[in-house]
Protein backbone atom coordinates (compact mmCIF):
# COMPACT_ATOMS: atom_id res chain seq x y z
CA UNK A 1 0.00 0.00 0.00
CA UNK A 2 1.32 3.75 -0.73
CA UNK A 3 2.17 5.64 1.73
CA UNK A 4 -0.95 7.55 3.48
CA UNK A 5 -0.32 11.38 3.60
CA UNK A 6 -2.56 11.60 6.30
CA UNK A 7 -4.23 9.00 9.50
CA UNK A 8 -7.88 10.13 8.42
CA UNK A 9 -9.85 9.68 11.56
CA UNK A 10 -14.07 10.88 10.81
CA UNK A 11 -12.87 14.74 11.93
CA UNK A 12 -10.09 15.04 9.48
CA UNK A 13 -11.99 13.36 6.76
CA UNK A 14 -14.23 15.90 6.93
CA UNK A 15 -12.09 18.57 7.08
CA UNK A 16 -11.95 18.98 3.16
CA UNK A 17 -15.19 21.30 2.14
CA UNK A 18 -15.59 19.05 -1.01
CA UNK A 19 -16.25 15.56 1.38
CA UNK A 20 -18.47 17.40 3.74
CA UNK A 21 -20.45 18.55 0.36
CA UNK A 22 -20.55 14.98 -0.47
CA UNK A 23 -21.88 13.99 2.86
CA UNK A 24 -24.56 16.43 3.17
CA UNK A 25 -25.51 15.74 -0.59
CA UNK A 26 -25.63 11.92 0.84
CA UNK A 27 -28.20 12.66 3.55
CA UNK A 28 -31.75 10.94 3.75
CA UNK A 29 -30.51 9.25 0.40
CA UNK A 30 -28.54 6.51 -1.26
CA UNK A 31 -26.53 7.43 -4.97
CA UNK A 32 -24.89 5.87 -7.02
CA UNK A 33 -21.24 7.66 -8.05
CA UNK A 34 -23.19 8.57 -10.95
CA UNK A 35 -25.40 10.62 -9.06
CA UNK A 36 -23.00 12.36 -6.49
CA UNK A 37 -21.16 13.38 -10.17
CA UNK A 38 -24.49 14.80 -11.39
CA UNK A 39 -25.67 16.34 -8.23
CA UNK A 40 -22.15 17.88 -7.40
CA UNK A 41 -21.18 19.10 -10.76
CA UNK A 42 -17.80 17.41 -10.18
CA UNK A 43 -15.62 15.18 -12.17
CA UNK A 44 -16.04 11.15 -11.52
CA UNK A 45 -12.29 10.67 -10.42
CA UNK A 46 -12.45 13.46 -7.95
CA UNK A 47 -15.86 12.20 -6.34
CA UNK A 48 -14.54 8.57 -6.70
CA UNK A 49 -11.51 9.73 -4.13
CA UNK A 50 -13.67 11.66 -1.70
CA UNK A 51 -15.96 8.66 -1.23
CA UNK A 52 -13.44 6.31 -1.09
CA UNK A 53 -11.63 8.29 2.15
CA UNK A 54 -15.48 8.78 3.31
CA UNK A 55 -15.69 4.66 3.28
CA UNK A 56 -12.26 4.36 4.65
CA UNK A 57 -13.08 5.53 7.72
CA UNK A 58 -16.88 4.49 8.05
CA UNK A 59 -18.22 7.52 7.11
CA UNK A 60 -20.47 6.13 4.23
CA UNK A 61 -21.05 2.75 3.21
CA UNK A 62 -21.54 1.22 0.16
CA UNK A 63 -23.93 -1.76 -1.25
CA UNK A 64 -24.50 -3.23 -4.61
CA UNK A 65 -27.52 -2.77 -6.68
CA UNK A 66 -27.50 -4.86 -9.66
CA UNK A 67 -24.53 -3.25 -11.79
CA UNK A 68 -23.89 -0.04 -9.35
CA UNK A 69 -22.30 0.90 -6.48
CA UNK A 70 -24.99 2.87 -4.43
CA UNK A 71 -23.58 4.81 -1.23
CA UNK A 72 -25.00 6.29 1.81
CA UNK A 73 -24.15 8.13 4.78
CA UNK A 74 -23.44 5.59 8.01
CA UNK A 75 -25.50 7.48 10.57
CA UNK A 76 -24.02 5.94 13.34
CA UNK A 77 -20.31 7.26 12.55
CA UNK A 78 -21.81 10.93 12.30
CA UNK A 79 -23.27 10.84 15.33
CA UNK A 80 -19.75 11.74 17.53
CA UNK A 81 -18.85 14.53 15.05
CA UNK A 82 -22.23 16.17 15.35
CA UNK A 83 -22.40 15.48 19.00
CA UNK A 84 -18.51 17.33 19.01
CA UNK A 85 -19.74 19.81 16.44
CA UNK A 86 -23.00 20.73 18.93
CA UNK A 87 -20.25 20.97 21.94
CA UNK A 88 -18.25 23.95 21.05
CA UNK A 89 -20.59 25.73 18.64
CA UNK A 90 -24.06 24.83 20.11
CA UNK A 91 -22.78 24.23 23.31
CA UNK A 92 -21.99 27.75 24.29
CA UNK A 93 -24.66 29.24 21.90
CA UNK A 94 -27.34 27.48 24.09
CA UNK A 95 -25.55 28.34 27.55
CA UNK A 96 -25.25 31.97 26.86
CA UNK A 97 -28.96 31.92 26.06
CA UNK A 98 -29.39 30.31 29.24
CA UNK A 99 -27.03 33.24 30.93
CA UNK A 100 -29.16 35.97 29.23
CA UNK A 101 -32.61 34.28 30.70
CA UNK A 102 -30.87 33.85 33.85
CA UNK A 103 -29.47 37.55 34.39
CA UNK A 104 -32.81 38.88 33.09
CA UNK A 105 -34.81 36.77 35.62
CA UNK A 106 -32.47 37.86 38.90
CA UNK A 107 -32.40 41.29 37.76
CA UNK A 108 -36.86 41.73 37.56
CA UNK A 109 -36.60 40.15 40.69
CA UNK A 110 -34.05 42.58 42.24
CA UNK A 111 -36.50 45.72 40.94
CA UNK A 112 -39.38 43.27 42.81
CA UNK A 113 -37.68 43.96 45.79
CA UNK A 114 -37.02 47.72 45.72
CA UNK B 1 9.70 24.96 25.05
CA UNK B 2 10.04 25.66 21.58
CA UNK B 3 7.84 23.65 18.85
CA UNK B 4 8.67 23.76 15.14
CA UNK B 5 5.62 22.15 13.99
CA UNK B 6 3.57 25.07 16.03
CA UNK B 7 0.11 25.45 14.05
CA UNK B 8 -1.59 28.51 13.98
CA UNK B 9 -5.13 28.75 14.22
CA UNK B 10 -7.28 31.38 13.91
CA UNK B 11 -9.49 31.09 17.22
CA UNK B 12 -13.49 30.72 17.31
CA UNK B 13 -15.19 33.66 18.60
CA UNK B 14 -18.83 34.15 20.15
CA UNK B 15 -20.19 37.94 20.75
CA UNK B 16 -23.73 38.58 22.99
CA UNK B 17 -24.55 41.43 24.39
CA UNK B 18 -26.41 41.14 28.02
CA UNK B 19 -29.17 43.75 29.02
CA UNK B 20 -27.05 43.45 33.10
CA UNK B 21 -23.78 45.23 34.21
CA UNK B 22 -20.92 43.96 33.88
CA UNK B 23 -19.88 43.28 37.07
CA UNK B 24 -23.37 41.24 37.62
CA UNK B 25 -22.29 39.28 34.31
CA UNK B 26 -18.89 38.86 35.60
CA UNK B 27 -20.64 37.53 39.36
CA UNK B 28 -22.61 34.89 36.67
CA UNK B 29 -19.23 33.52 35.51
CA UNK B 30 -17.30 33.34 38.63
CA UNK B 31 -19.96 32.44 41.48
CA UNK B 32 -21.21 28.90 42.12
CA UNK B 33 -24.84 30.33 43.23
CA UNK B 34 -24.96 32.10 39.39
CA UNK B 35 -23.04 28.97 37.38
CA UNK B 36 -25.43 26.24 38.56
CA UNK B 37 -28.52 28.59 37.51
CA UNK B 38 -27.22 28.47 33.51
CA UNK B 39 -23.85 26.43 32.61
CA UNK B 40 -25.83 23.88 31.25
CA UNK B 41 -26.43 23.16 27.10
CA UNK B 42 -30.03 21.97 27.32
CA UNK B 43 -32.88 23.12 29.11
CA UNK B 44 -34.37 20.56 30.96
CA UNK B 45 -30.71 19.65 32.33
CA UNK B 46 -29.35 20.11 36.04
CA UNK B 47 -26.36 21.37 36.89
CA UNK B 48 -24.04 20.91 39.88
CA UNK B 49 -20.68 22.14 40.80
CA UNK B 50 -19.06 19.75 43.42
CA UNK B 51 -16.18 22.07 43.95
CA UNK B 52 -15.07 25.77 42.77
CA UNK B 53 -12.23 27.10 43.55
CA UNK B 54 -12.19 29.80 40.98
CA UNK B 55 -9.02 31.42 41.10
CA UNK B 56 -6.11 31.45 38.91
CA UNK B 57 -4.38 28.30 39.58
CA UNK B 58 -8.05 26.92 40.92
CA UNK B 59 -10.32 24.50 39.08
CA UNK B 60 -13.99 23.51 40.00
CA UNK B 61 -15.73 20.71 38.89
CA UNK B 62 -19.09 20.27 38.08
CA UNK B 63 -21.89 18.09 36.87
CA UNK B 64 -24.40 17.76 34.26
CA UNK B 65 -27.40 15.71 34.23
CA UNK B 66 -29.03 15.34 31.02
CA UNK B 67 -33.74 14.57 31.39
CA UNK B 68 -33.13 10.98 30.28
CA UNK B 69 -30.39 10.48 33.79
CA UNK B 70 -27.18 10.73 31.46
CA UNK B 71 -24.39 12.42 33.43
CA UNK B 72 -21.36 14.62 32.33
CA UNK B 73 -19.19 15.95 34.22
CA UNK B 74 -16.87 19.13 33.30
CA UNK B 75 -13.13 20.43 35.08
CA UNK B 76 -12.72 23.55 34.62
CA UNK B 77 -9.00 25.19 35.45
CA UNK B 78 -8.90 28.74 35.74
CA UNK B 79 -5.58 30.49 34.50
CA UNK B 80 -7.03 34.22 34.90
CA UNK B 81 -9.83 35.64 37.28
CA UNK B 82 -9.92 39.53 36.59
CA UNK B 83 -12.70 41.37 37.50
CA UNK B 84 -14.80 42.48 36.09
CA UNK B 85 -13.75 41.70 32.83
CA UNK B 86 -11.43 38.72 32.17
CA UNK B 87 -11.75 35.26 32.11
CA UNK B 88 -9.36 32.66 31.14
CA UNK B 89 -9.84 28.73 31.47
CA UNK B 90 -9.13 25.22 29.68
CA UNK B 91 -12.35 23.18 30.26
CA UNK B 92 -12.06 19.11 30.13
CA UNK B 93 -14.50 16.41 29.85
CA UNK B 94 -13.91 14.11 33.13
CA UNK B 95 -15.26 11.79 35.77
CA UNK B 96 -16.90 12.61 38.76
CA UNK B 97 -13.36 12.18 40.63
CA UNK B 98 -12.09 15.35 38.21
CA UNK B 99 -9.74 13.13 36.08
CA UNK B 100 -9.81 14.08 32.09
CA UNK B 101 -11.42 11.82 30.03
CA UNK B 102 -9.46 11.33 26.54
CA UNK B 103 -11.67 11.16 23.58
CA UNK B 104 -11.17 7.80 21.87
CA UNK B 105 -14.08 8.31 19.23
CA UNK B 106 -11.79 11.85 18.21
CA UNK B 107 -7.97 11.35 18.03
CA UNK B 108 -7.77 13.83 16.37
CA UNK B 109 -9.92 16.59 18.14
CA UNK B 110 -7.70 19.20 20.12
CA UNK B 111 -6.50 17.88 23.28
CA UNK B 112 -6.94 21.27 24.94
CA UNK B 113 -8.82 24.86 24.19
CA UNK B 114 -8.43 27.96 26.70
CA UNK B 115 -11.57 29.48 26.47
CA UNK B 116 -11.17 33.59 27.25
CA UNK B 117 -14.54 35.57 28.21
CA UNK B 118 -13.75 39.61 28.21
CA UNK B 119 -16.36 41.40 28.95
CA UNK B 120 -16.53 45.57 27.85
CA UNK B 121 -18.94 47.88 29.57
CA UNK B 122 -21.48 49.62 26.99
CA UNK B 123 -23.96 52.21 28.47
CA UNK B 124 -24.97 49.56 31.11
CA UNK B 125 -25.31 46.83 29.15
CA UNK B 126 -22.20 44.25 28.24
CA UNK B 127 -20.50 43.30 25.03
CA UNK B 128 -19.00 39.47 25.86
CA UNK B 129 -16.70 37.95 23.83
CA UNK B 130 -16.19 34.28 23.96
CA UNK B 131 -12.57 33.12 22.67
CA UNK B 132 -11.53 29.94 22.17
CA UNK B 133 -8.63 28.64 21.00
CA UNK B 134 -7.07 24.73 20.91
CA UNK B 135 -3.64 24.91 22.96
CA UNK B 136 -0.64 23.63 20.92
CA UNK B 137 -2.23 21.99 18.19
CA UNK B 138 -0.59 19.39 16.10
CA UNK B 139 -1.80 19.61 12.45
CA UNK B 140 -4.23 16.85 12.56
CA UNK B 141 -5.55 19.01 15.57
CA UNK B 142 -5.93 22.19 13.88
CA UNK B 143 -7.20 20.41 10.95
CA UNK B 144 -9.89 19.20 13.00
CA UNK B 145 -10.60 22.16 14.61
CA UNK B 146 -11.13 24.51 11.29
CA UNK B 147 -13.47 21.38 10.36
CA UNK B 148 -15.61 21.78 13.20
CA UNK B 149 -16.47 25.83 12.57
CA UNK B 150 -19.99 26.44 11.47
CA UNK B 151 -19.45 29.79 12.55
CA UNK B 152 -17.68 31.06 9.55
CA UNK B 153 -19.10 30.42 6.21
CA UNK B 154 -16.42 27.43 5.44
CA UNK B 155 -17.92 24.67 7.91
CA UNK B 156 -21.47 23.12 8.23
CA UNK B 157 -23.95 25.86 7.52
CA UNK B 158 -26.85 25.43 6.78
CA UNK B 159 -25.93 21.08 6.66
CA UNK B 160 -25.13 21.07 10.09
CA UNK B 161 -28.70 22.32 10.36
CA UNK B 162 -30.05 19.27 8.72
CA UNK B 163 -27.53 16.98 9.64
CA UNK B 164 -29.17 17.58 13.26
CA UNK B 165 -33.05 17.10 12.44
CA UNK B 166 -31.80 14.12 10.33
CA UNK B 167 -29.82 12.37 13.68
CA UNK B 168 -32.82 13.41 15.82
CA UNK B 169 -35.06 11.21 13.82
CA UNK B 170 -33.04 8.19 14.21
Amino acid sequence: MARAPTTFDSFNAIAEPRRRAIIESLIGKEMTVNQVVETMGWNQPMVSKHLGVLKQVGLVSERKQGRYRVYKVNAAQLKPIQEWVIQFEQYWMNSLDHLENYLNEIQSIEVKDE
Amino acid sequence: MSNSNKQMVEPSIITREFDAPRQLVFDAWTQVEHLKNWMFPQQGFTCEYVSAEIKPGGTSLHKMTAPNGHEMWLLTKYEEVNSPDTLVFRQYMSNEAGDILPNMQMPNWPKEMRATIKLEDQNGKTKLQLIWQPIDPTKEEAEAFEASRAQHGNGWGAGLEQLTRYLGTL
